[in-house]
């Protein structure tokens, strides 16, 4: 794409038209291409580069709009169903917590307009909670129950096993946003200490040897000590 | 589903309904269904479509044998009612093939009734078999095969069925048998008793007064007395199998608000969350207070780690804690309730929001309850994981959807609580036990118990215990009683060490106290707390120092940050344990934990802050050995014990007192 992009430019400069069908790494390379050579970027192109410019800032704009009345709409929908309640807010935030998995910005910003809350007062309760996530989930969740049951028969070797595998902290996601690792209080299946959740599916009497196996199920961490 | 009437309720209450004649009950709460009872469920399902005969498949809460999930129980194929525990898709399958078509118990999967017989009123049909000893020299099968071959030799082969039992209920004690249907418990057997029983017992009927197994069992159910037996999605199954809301047809009918307040000082039910602050002062108290509108809250936020007796309630019988929360209501003049209960339990929310829905469908909630002057709301609220949830003011800054802070108190919750309004908190527990000091009356549930703490309490036992599960007992029996002869000792038959009681709020009662009777006041007086009912059996491979950083770094975690002794003083002992664990500890670090954790007991706001030092200070009581050994022993033996990556049995017995500190195994 880019040498083709940078050939076309050497043999015929003045092809304006075509602009329109590069993508913004070529246009860039088109730019600097032309400076290089002339010292100046010509005016039709340039003239032409930031008319480009403003086609594709006017869609992307559409796009926001679009998305953010998509925002509004869920976060109104929320709202309305709760609206008559007292003290909804904690009950909001975990509508939208089960629909986004987090609380992602637009929308705790969305919210404190629907509600007439200041977006502090809506911050101020989700990083009080543990439950409420500001960042987005990885594709597969690996959590392990740390309760007393679990941590006397010994999830510490599981955690410990599980920072090896994925190469992450618990509370972190690995970085090509495949797997999450989390660490929970108790999800109070005592009777299969020590327990670990993956996927929404619960593994009990868990061994340090078996977690390779239980997180190769689901998919392969990348990047990891082996 | 047609609005119920008070008349509808008395006719329910004279004619009891019973369960189908076949029937097979899944259990299916949050602990089975994560050992998989919905594959289970669904096998057994299968199975039923090409099994000749037919049987109802029926959905139930969970009976609390946690160590067996995922559990079901048959009746069916003229066989006596078992459980059977670990049921895995194969084992489902063949349940309803020799169970059900063929007429046999299944080998190594039954979980005995705890029912105790004394004397053989019918035919012996099965005898069920257990080496209840060590593992290493199991001799169930040895026995299994004696008694066939005895069974033969009389020519009985054909009329009783030998069957190797998973668990019998009775621990330590050789080889038992128990003789169905008579639940007839024989212990201690040596291979000359196989000949003996079968000859008086099987064919004579006759009992064996020297082998007899005459412990009759401790637990008693009442809050628990419908888990495993009724569809928590079916209000239809609580209304004539359960005789529900019978206590809330007596308060409403044939009782005043005072007189229920009356039945429950009667009762002498104390709160269950821990505190055990008397239920009937705390209505009577919110009763009094004049106000437009009062509250009555159920907190569901149960945080303790290893604790799940108000999970399993709220998931095995929600209608029994919503009954409770109406009468409660009822009694101190309350027309709306909110359940509190934690966002980690989806399917306590799930059952207990099903079960507010139907109570609404037949009338139980709404204007003008059964046609009296009554109405009530009740509604679910979701906590959101902070522990500092459970406690009552922060509680009810979570509800009004703020920050779970506590606030000083007084002004308590009775007098100011939710929008400002009197509002009074009950446990689920405590609300599970209301209907039934209703229906049974407060004489009755006073009968159990010790003088000041009566009634029965739920222990979740788990740990490294041998059988985690859930225990219902009276208030009074032993801790020894609870470990030993219920959940049948420690795992793997290693020695106890301890046990932790009222999780990262309690503390420790070592191996000497194992005989204290269990009441709000002995526990507090061994430096622990009744706590919710968690119950954490520890052995010796547990180092205590070590347990007591976990709960702390729990409460550090939890600390909410408002007040300083708890924010900052539990942050510096959490640094002293550290540097003692890493075998860096002081001399005078001993005395430093010490002085903050009385300043936290003093000076905290809340209950978090205060008890958050008990952990720490009871280890210190019982084992201060233990932390001495760190001191002196220095690095080299901290490494010892908590080793980088050495599983937890091969540094087993290096926990050593100061003098021959480092002594490894």
């Amino acid at each position: 794409m880019k040498s083709a992009a940078s050939t076309s430019v050497s043999t015929t400069p003045h092809r304006s038209p075509e602009l329109g069908r590069q993508d913004e790494a070529a246009l860039l390379d088109l730019l600097q291409e032309l400076e290089q050579r002339h010292g100046f970027v010509p005016r039709e192109f340039s003239d032409e580069v930031s008319r480009l410019v403003e086609v594709r800032l006017d869609r992307l704009r559409r796009i926001q709009t679009k998305l953010d009345s998509t925002t509004r709409r869920d976060v109104q929908q929320h709202v309305a169903h709760w609206r008559n309640e007292e003290g909804n807010l904690i009950m909001i935030l975990h509508a939208i917590q089960n629909q986004h998995g987090y609380v992602p910005r637009e929308v705790a910003m969305e919210l404190s307009r629907e509600l007439g809350v200041k977006l502090a007062r809506i911050y101020e309760v989700i990083t009080f909670y543990h439950y409420f996530k500001l960042q987005p989930p990885g594709a597969h969740s690996i959590t392990v129950c740390n309760g007393t049951a679990c941590y006397l028969k010994g999830s510490t070797e599981l955690l410990q096993e599980c920072r090896t595998r994925l190469g992450i902290a618990e509370g972190q996601t690995t970085a090509d946003r495949q797997f999450r690792f989390e660490v929970v209080r108790c999800i109070g299946c005592c009777g299969m200490a020590p327990a670990m959740v993956i996927d929404g599916k619960t593994c009990g009497h868990v061994k340090p040897a078996d977690v390779a196996g239980h997180i190769a199920a689901v998919g392969q961490p990348k990047g990891a000590a082996a | 589903m047609k609005k119920l009437t008070r008349e509808d309720l008395e006719q329910l209450a004279a004619n009891p309904a019973s369960d189908p004649p076949e029937w097979v009950r899944v259990q299916l709460d949050t602990g089975g269904i994560a050992a998989g009872a919905e594959a289970a469920l669904a096998a057994l399902a299968a199975a039923r479509e090409k099994s000749p005969r037919s049987f109802a498949l029926l959905r139930a809460g969970s009976t609390g044998f946690s160590f067996a999930d995922p559990v079901v129980e048959v009746s069916a194929g003229g066989l006596p009612r078992v459980y059977y525990g670990r049921v895995t898709t194969e084992v489902a399958a063949a349940i309803v093939e020799r169970h059900i078509d063929g007429h046999q118990l299944l080998d190594d999967h039954i979980v005995a009734t705890r029912r105790r017989g004394v004397a053989i009123g019918s035919p012996v049909t099965h005898i069920l078999v257990r080496d209840t000893g060590p593992d290493a020299a199991d001799q169930t099968e040895f026995f299994q095969f004696s008694f066939n071959e005895e069974l033969k030799r009389r020519g009985l082969a054909d009329r009783v069925q030998v069957v190797r039992a998973l668990d019998l209920g009775v621990y330590g004690r050789g080889t038992a048998v128990q003789l169905l249907p008579s639940a007839v418990t024989y212990v201690n057997l040596l291979a000359p008793d196989v000949a003996r029983i079968v000859a008086e017992s099987v064919e004579c009927g006759r009992v064996l007064d020297d082998r007899l197994w005459k412990v009759p069992d401790k637990q008693v159910r009442i809050v628990l007395r419908h888990c495993g037996s009724l569809d928590p999605d079916r209000i239809e199954d609580y209304l004539t199998l359960g005789r529900g809301y019978q206590g809330l047809k007596r308060a409403l009918f044939e009782l005043t608000p005072e007189k229920v307040i009356a039945e429950m000082k009667t009762s002498g039910l104390r709160g269950r969350g821990g505190a055990g602050f008397p239920t009937w002062m705390k209505w009577q108290l919110t009763r009094g207070q004049a106000a437009a509108q009062r509250y009555v809250i159920c907190n569901g936020d149960e945080g303790d780690p290893g604790a799940f007796m108000d999970r399993s309630v709220l998931e095995s019988d929600p209608h029994a804690v919503l009954e409770g929360m109406m009468i409660a209501a009822f009694a101190l003049g309350a027309s709306k309730g909110y359940f509190y209960i934690r966002a980690e339990y989806p399917k306590a929310v799930e059952r207990i929001e099903r079960a507010i829905e139907q109570a609404r469908a037949c009338g139980l909630l709404g204007p003008n309850i059964l046609g009296s002057a009554f109405s009530f709301e009740a509604k679910v609220r979701l906590g959101a994981g902070a522990f500092v949830c459970g406690e009552e003011t922060a509680l009810i800054a979570s509800i009004e959807g703020r920050r779970g802070s506590p606030s000083p108190r007084p002004p308590y919750p009775s007098v100011r609580g939710l929008w400002g309004m009197p509002t009074a908190i009950n446990n689920v527990e405590t609300l599970a036990c209301v209907p039934a000091i209703l229906t049974e009356g407060g004489a009755w549930f006073a009968n159990f118990g010790t003088e000041t703490s009566k009634g029965t309490k739920v222990f979740a036992v788990t740990g490294k215990v041998r059988n985690a599960q859930l225990v219902e007992v009276p208030m009074g029996t032993t801790l020894r009683e609870i470990i030993h002869e219920i959940c049948g000792g420690v795992f793997q038959g290693r020695p106890l060490k301890a046990v932790q009681t009222g999780g990262p709020s309690g503390g420790v009662i070592p191996i000497q106290h194992l005989d204290t009777p269990v009441s709000y006041e002995t526990l507090q007086q061994l430096g622990s707390i009744m706590g919710s009912g968690g119950m954490l059996v520890m052995d010796q491979t547990d180092s205590m120092v070590e347990v007591a950083k976990f709960y702390l770094k729990f409460c550090v975690d939890e600390s909410c940050g408002k007040c300083a002794p708890c924010r900052i003083g539990g942050y510096q002992l959490l640094q002293i344990l550290e540097r003692i664990s890493r075998g860096r500890g002081a001399a005078d670090d001993l005395l430093q934990i010490r002085r903050i954790c009385l300043a936290m007991q003093r000076a905290s706001l809340c209950g978090l802050g205060q008890t958050a030092a008990n952990p720490v200070l009871s280890t210190l009581r019982y084992f201060g050995d233990e932390y001495q050994a760190f001191i002196t022993g220095g690095v080299a033996y901290a490494r010892k014990i908590t080793g980088t990556a050495t599983p937890a049995a091969t540094r087993a017995p290096a926990l050593a007192g100061p003098g021959n500190g480092g002594r490894a195994s």
